[in-house]
């Protein structure tokens, strides 16, 4: 992969330059909280961001979406105008990149998704490395590092950055602003090593995913699944915030009258009652409990069976998010077995 | 040029908006300003005036790049000529990326101090092939 250096002092311009490749979006601040958004001027950017309240996969899966239009006579018509739409996402963590890389497998795969694989096409990712907090755990999720699913990486050295090219759209953004890069050096090959063994050692959560599918299988009966029933709330924050929830319901709208009408899907949670609920009244998930189980099952197993491994990248969201403090690494201690400081 | 042609002048260097000021308006020209990059793009959209000048350096080095990309997305602006002028864009020795690059998609570049009789030339070409292209409405 090729590497570069980047000064910070040139960050500014190098935004500047990168508008021709797409509007420019990138973390800000909201509140005491982070979300991405476009950046009206580059000092919006704020690149110590911990993370955002909804990952940048609401670029590509957008909460709410129409699909298409049906007008009487006319047929189907796609909704497409937003589709090609040219974004530069800025500022990108590793975890919420192996995000979207889960989400490539999901709706890129047998069955593509072709609203989410053109905007994938079309939004140009720009990563950024991150010091963990008190909710990461992306290192046990083995997603702090990632090595391919952005066009560009830009790992801190302090007053520079060590890039990391990792397409060709990458490639023609370093030719548009080659003035601005510098060629990497030994001492920075040097810093970066010392300072990506300094990120390692700052993670203060940790969960062993080696043969958790497996206690995941033999806890099938834990009592542990009726006690997160009685806490959860059912309100869906945890799906909402997560880089990998892909569910969605879709629903046609008609118009009354011109009986003309439109398909729209929006996001959906398996926590919510109705999610396994189907025609006749038979709701498959009735319980709170069997909903949060669903969901770690899910997460935890049912991706490891499909696609090798778990669909958790450890941001640590839905720990900040659920209002009944549940904490995905304390149910992993708890099936484990192992202390931990927080209660599940 | 069209009688009343109004230029958007967005700066926030006072000295030099009065000059120029002075200068366009001798000329028949309607000027028009905004302190900044976002009250430059506001008064643009709602004014729609017939040619842009925007100051690269204003609140930041660079707010003026991300106001001519701003300018460019607006539709009712489409076509509109925007001259970029700054004293210090082509000369920061470490930003070599020349000014003619089509990556900021403007129209004309204008190095301050600026050499008046070059943007007279300028805006009087620019507005001539605005209006060929796209004959202007009376304004209500």
């Amino acid at each position: 992969m090729k590497t570069l250096i980047l000064p910070k002092e040139h960050l500014d311009f190098f935004g500047s330059v990168l508008q021709q490749f797409g509007e420019l979006h990138g973390p800000v601040a909201h509140g005491e909280q982070f979300v991405f958004r476009r950046l009206n001027r580059w000092s919006e950017i704020r690149l110590d961001y911990t993370r955002t309240i909804l990952p940048p996969k609401k670029y590509f899966l957008p909460p709410r979406e129409r699909l298409f239009r049906y007008r009487r006579g006319a047929g189907w018509v796609p909704e497409t105008a937003d589709l090609e739409r040219r974004i530069v996402l800025f500022g990108v963590h590793a975890c919420d990149i192996y995000g979207l890389n889960i989400l490539d497998q999901v709706f890129g795969g047998r069955y593509c998704d072709p609203y989410f694989a053109t905007r994938r096409r079309h939004i140009a990712v720009i990563g950024v490395d991150c010091t963990p907090d008190e909710h990461c755990f992306c290192r046990s999720m083995r997603a702090d590092f990632v090595s391919q699913g952005f066009d560009l990486f830009l790992q801190d050295l302090g007053d520079r950055y060590l890039t990391f090219v990792g397409t060709a759209l990458g490639d023609d953004m370093v030719l548009a602003t080659q003035g601005l890069f510098g060629d990497v050096t030994p001492v920075d090959i040097e810093e970066y090593k010392r300072r990506s063994a300094e990120r390692r050692g700052a993670f203060r959560l940790e969960a062993e995913i080696r043969d958790l599918p497996e206690i995941f299988e033999m806890e099938y009966q834990s009592g542990l699944w009726e006690e997160l029933g009685e806490r959860c709330l059912g309100c869906g924050a945890c799906s909402m915030v997560c880089p990998t929830c892909y569910c969605y319901d879709v629903a046609d709208e008609v118009e009354l009258g011109s009986g003309d009408s439109a398909r729209t899907r929006t996001w959906d949670s398996c926590l919510f009652v109705d999610h396994a609920l189907v025609a006749g009244g038979e709701n498959f998930r009735a319980s709170r409990a069997s909903r949060v189980k669903f969901r770690f099952y899910h997460k935890q197993r049912g991706f490891v069976a499909q696609y090798g491994r778990p669909s958790c990248v450890g941001c640590g969201r839905c720990i900040e998010a659920c209002p009944a403090g549940i904490d995905i690494i304390a149910v992993i201690a708890r099936l484990r077995e192992v202390d931990h400081a927080a209660t599940c | 040029m069209t009688a009343g042609d109004r230029i958007l002048i967005i700066d926030d260097d006072q000295d030099f908006v009065q000059a120029l000021d002075a200068l366009l308006g001798q000329r028949g020209y309607q000027v028009l300003h905004a302190r900044d990059g976002h009250e430059g793009v506001l008064r643009a959209q709602r004014e729609h005036p017939d040619l842009i000048l925007v100051d690269v350096m204003m609140g930041e080095r660079t707010e003026g790049f991300f106001v001519v990309q701003e300018l460019r997305r607006v539709p009712a602006l489409t076509g509109v000529p925007i001259f970029v002028v700054s004293a210090v864009y082509d000369a920061a020795p470490e930003f070599d990326v020349p000014p003619h690059d089509a990556w900021l998609a403007h129209d004309a570049f204008y190095r301050k101090p600026i050499d008046t009789h070059a943007l007279l030339t300028g805006i009087r070409s620019a507005l001539a092939k605005r209006h060929e292209a796209a004959p202007r409405k009376e304004r209500s």
